[in-house]
């Protein structure tokens, strides 16, 4: 071990926004081996990742290549350095051919200036055939299967002679065939002494070709070891941690009648066959990985998205919902994630932005009286405490935290019986992030019923009642708050156990 | 070193420059028109004559009601190419209806429903068609002039009902008709747009259309209503336009006014993308390019040559707000 590792990261430190999100961690890799990097999410994959890559900074710690000290300044170093890095999504361009896109910012040209095409096509052949694949070319990427760009990019960053590749969970598209072949190819490239470090929340296929592991979690080390002989269950332990608070913030209190009942709800490639059920006061969680289809469900529940099949009674009636305004009149309301993308309106000001679904409540004769909005504003701001000088300035210069609030106060306004949160605490600081479940709950108990959808585990375990578990569209189990476990969920979740019902 | 949080914007704060910047951004265009203004009477004193002044804002209402819609519709997010052509097109058939019923009011009322559907349309297209609002309006544009053509058989089509001509050319007081139909639709505008919820989601529809559909917003009915909007305003453009001259050209009329009016928006301090901008400034957007134009004239700068020193101006303009 002490020898010469190919690359590594000595006490790497880095914080955003002061909080910090890596803590003195330390990474080796050695010449020609696969490496496994686990940890939940937000436990500090990425952050490193980048780092390594040249696209983030460290604010401490150091980096060797081959035993010598390097800074990642940008990302051309790091791929100076024989660094590759093939993220989640694909970073192709599909108006381009095959060879093109290997080609990308280094073309090959004549001595005129001109493309040496033929030359760009005879290395691409090369090399895609050493991988015991043969594509065209000149075919359209657009035109190829997932698991051919998948392996397109791989190829690329052997044409850059790259001695490291970093891919970031490079299975998630791909059907059991294909990750099989690309098995294959890892192990083809560590006998070549190409290393590889592999980002996967799936155990079972870390097992099979990894050689090392290293487990992060709070931006911290938690163990680095050899794969061989350890076990699922261990390393699920360790990725989840026992020293997360399991404290739960919600009590049972008694639920009041149906509000939501959704049965076989389906949409083709998105998810299937979904049945759950939300009363009055209850606090119902959903949780599962990146690509279990639960946003894209609740999307089409809030007529976001069209094209589903199946049920929706809201208090027992049957209702058609194919646009969010009729959503709304049916009772539901729901808080996006991605806030900047999908729920604030940067150029509207703080106060606009809370009144912006429920206009009617502000107007008298078709016109808007701002004495009203802004009065209502400061009950918002005193109920949730908004804080905020001057609630004419436009809402983007709030922090995370208050732009939630002023979303949930948009929809309080709105007065539905009904709540979907998505991903309510995503980029909120912790203190912030207490307020809401602290709000989420006490709305519950004023008797509304509530959804949350967390890619976080933990969160849904500290503020539900129930809890559905998705994997690939399907809820593949259902758990009682308190009997819910992080381990229990993250089985369910990478799809390393699956059962119809836990419970009736 | 490290102080983390309360990065908060607080206008209160005392600071000059910071005020000074505030004060750049949101009345730019105030201010050069003043300073185009002052320019403009020292560089000619029959600049500042009440009837050169008055005649500036007759010059410039026609374009000035086309502008208002056209800031409606950048707000949201989108672009009409088309006001020109719709501009002949209602033109043309309200000229036809008024010689055919003798009545100024159907004429007048053939115009505005002309050139609501027309933009009724265009909004159609937009939002259930899901065109580009570029592309759309570009087809429209194409299709009315050619309509409008094709009616007037490439020629002029005349008033033949006495009377139609004072829409124009009468005043109140000292102001020409023109110009008090131009104010009172920017006053309409401004109340549409600040003091009712149509306003307000077109402004969220332009700043962020995810976000606004998932406020629970009806954003197909909003886009149509805006183009729907803007072709009313066409159709109220075009009866000046024909009342004027009591008649109207269905190849030169209106050519090129969707530039003007998109200068003017430009000017006015309206992002392209939407969501941001206002009424005043498209306003005193108008009214920068009416004096541009009237001290060429009054300077004899060759007709060839307007063009460009527009162009100039409408580019600088962009580049002194490009401070965000």
């Amino acid at each position: 071990m002490a020898s010469h590792p190919f690359v590594a990261m000595h006490n790497i430190e880095k914080s955003f926004n002061g909080v910090p999100v890596l803590k003195k961690v330390t990474l080796e890799v050695e010449q020609g081996e696969i490496h496994a990097l686990l940890g939940e999410n937000g436990a500090g994959k990425s952050t490193l990742m980048n780092i390594l890559g040249g696209v983030h900074q460290p604010d401490n710690g150091e980096i060797f290549v081959k035993g010598e000290k390097i800074s990642m300044a940008n990302p051309h170093v790091s791929q100076a350095q024989g660094i590759s890095f093939i993220h989640q999504e694909l970073n192709m361009v599909g108006d381009l051919k095959v060879y093109e896109n290997m080609f990308l910012g280094s073309e090959i040209r004549s001595k005129i200036g001109f493309l040496n095409v033929e030359e760009m096509c005879r290395q691409t052949r090369e090399i895609l055939a050493e991988l015991g694949v043969y594509i065209n070319p000149k075919e359209y990427v657009r035109n190829l299967a997932t698991s051919y760009k998948q392996l397109i990019e791989i190829s690329k960053a052997l044409l850059h002679k790259s001695q490291l590749i970093i891919m970031d969970e490079p299975t998630t598209s791909l059907a059991e065939h294909e990750v099989s072949r690309l098995f294959e190819l890892m192990r083809n490239l560590k006998k070549s002494g190409v290393s590889i470090i592999y980002i996967s929340h799936k155990l079972k296929e870390i097992q099979e070709v990894c050689d090392r592991y290293t487990v992060l979690r709070d931006g911290q080390l938690v163990k680095t070891d050899v794969m061989q002989n350890e076990n699922l269950e261990m390393i699920t332990k360790l990725m989840v941690g026992k020293a997360i608070s399991q404290e739960r913030y919600v009590h049972e209190h008694s639920f009041g009648e149906l509000a939501l009942e959704v049965v076989g709800l389906t949409s083709t490639g998105l998810f299937k066959d979904i049945n759950f059920t939300v009363q009055k006061g209850q606090i119902v969680g959903f949780t599962g990985l990146a690509g279990d289809g639960r946003t894209e469900l609740f999307e089409s529940l809030f007529g976001y998205r069209k094209k589903y099949a199946g049920t929706v009674k809201v208090k027992g009636q049957v209702v058609k919902i194919t646009h969010p305004r009729k959503a709304l009149q049916a009772g539901l309301g729901y808080v996006p994630k991605d806030r900047k993308e999908n729920a604030i309106i940067k150029d509207l000001s703080v106060i606009h932005n809370m009144s912006l679904s429920s206009m009617g409540n502000f107007e008298r004769l078709g016109f808007i009286q701002d004495k009203k909005e802004q009065q209502k504003f400061n009950a918002y701001k005193k109920l949730l405490n908004i804080k905020v000088h001057n609630p004419r300035i436009t809402i983007d210069k709030l922090s995370g935290g208050n732009q939630q609030k002023v979303i949930i106060a948009k929809w309080l306004e709105a007065e539905t019986d009904i709540l979907i949160f998505d991903n309510p605490t995503q980029g909120i600081d912790v203190g912030a992030k207490q307020e809401i479940y602290q709000q989420i709950i006490a709305l519950a108990k004023l008797g509304k019923a509530i959804i949350i959808l967390s890619s976080e585990a933990p969160e849904v375990m500290r503020i539900c009642h129930n809890i559905h578990v998705m994997y690939h569209g399907e809820i593949t189990a259902h758990f009682t708050g308190d009997e819910a476990s992080e381990e229990e969920i993250m089985h369910y979740a990478t799809g390393a156990k699956r059962e119809g019902e836990k419970i009736g | 070193m490290a102080n983390i949080n309360t990065k908060e914007y607080s206008p209160e704060s005392p600071n000059m420059k910071s005020r000074m910047t505030w004060l750049w951004s949101e009345y730019s265009v105030i201010i050069a028109f003043v300073i185009i203004y002052i320019a403009a009477s020292v560089m000619n004193p029959r600049f500042l004559d009440i009837n050169n002044q008055l005649n500036i804002l007759m010059q410039v209402s026609i374009i000035g009601i086309i502008a208002l819609g056209m800031t409606v519709v950048m707000l949201s997010g989108g672009i009409d190419l088309s006001v020109g052509s719709v501009l002949a097109l209602a033109g043309v058939v309200s000229v036809l209806a008024l010689n055919a019923s003798g009545s100024i009011l159907v004429g007048v009322f053939t115009a505005l429903l002309v050139g609501s559907f027309a933009g009724f349309l265009n909004g159609l297209m937009v939002a259930k068609g899901r065109i580009a609002s570029f592309i759309a309006t570009l087809g429209m544009m194409a299709g009315a002039r050619s309509i409008a053509l094709y009616i007037a058989e490439g020629g002029s089509v005349s008033g033949e009902v006495s009377g139609f001509t004072a829409i124009a050319n009468s005043n109140l007081w000292i102001f020409d008709v023109p110009v008090i139909i131009f104010f009172v639709m920017a006053i309409l505008i401004y109340v549409l747009m600040h003091k009712t919820r149509f306003g307000r989601y077109v402004y969220a529809l332009g700043s962020n259309e995810k976000a606004a559909m998932l406020s629970a917003i009806r954003i197909d009915r909003i886009k149509i209503g805006v183009y729907t909007l803007i072709g009313t305003l066409v159709g109220i453009a075009a009866v000046i336009e024909t009342s004027r001259l009591n008649s109207i050209s269905s190849s030169s009329s209106g050519a090129q006014y969707e530039l003007d009016a998109i200068a003017a928006v430009i000017i006015g301090g309206t992002r392209m993308t939407g969501g941001r901008g206002k009424i005043i400034g498209t306003i005193f957007g108008i009214l920068i390019l009416g004096i541009l134009n009237n001290m060429m004239n009054l300077m004899n700068v060759s007709p060839h040559l307007q063009g460009f020193v527009k162009g100039l101006i409408i580019i600088i303009a962009v580049v002194f707000q490009k401070r965000e």
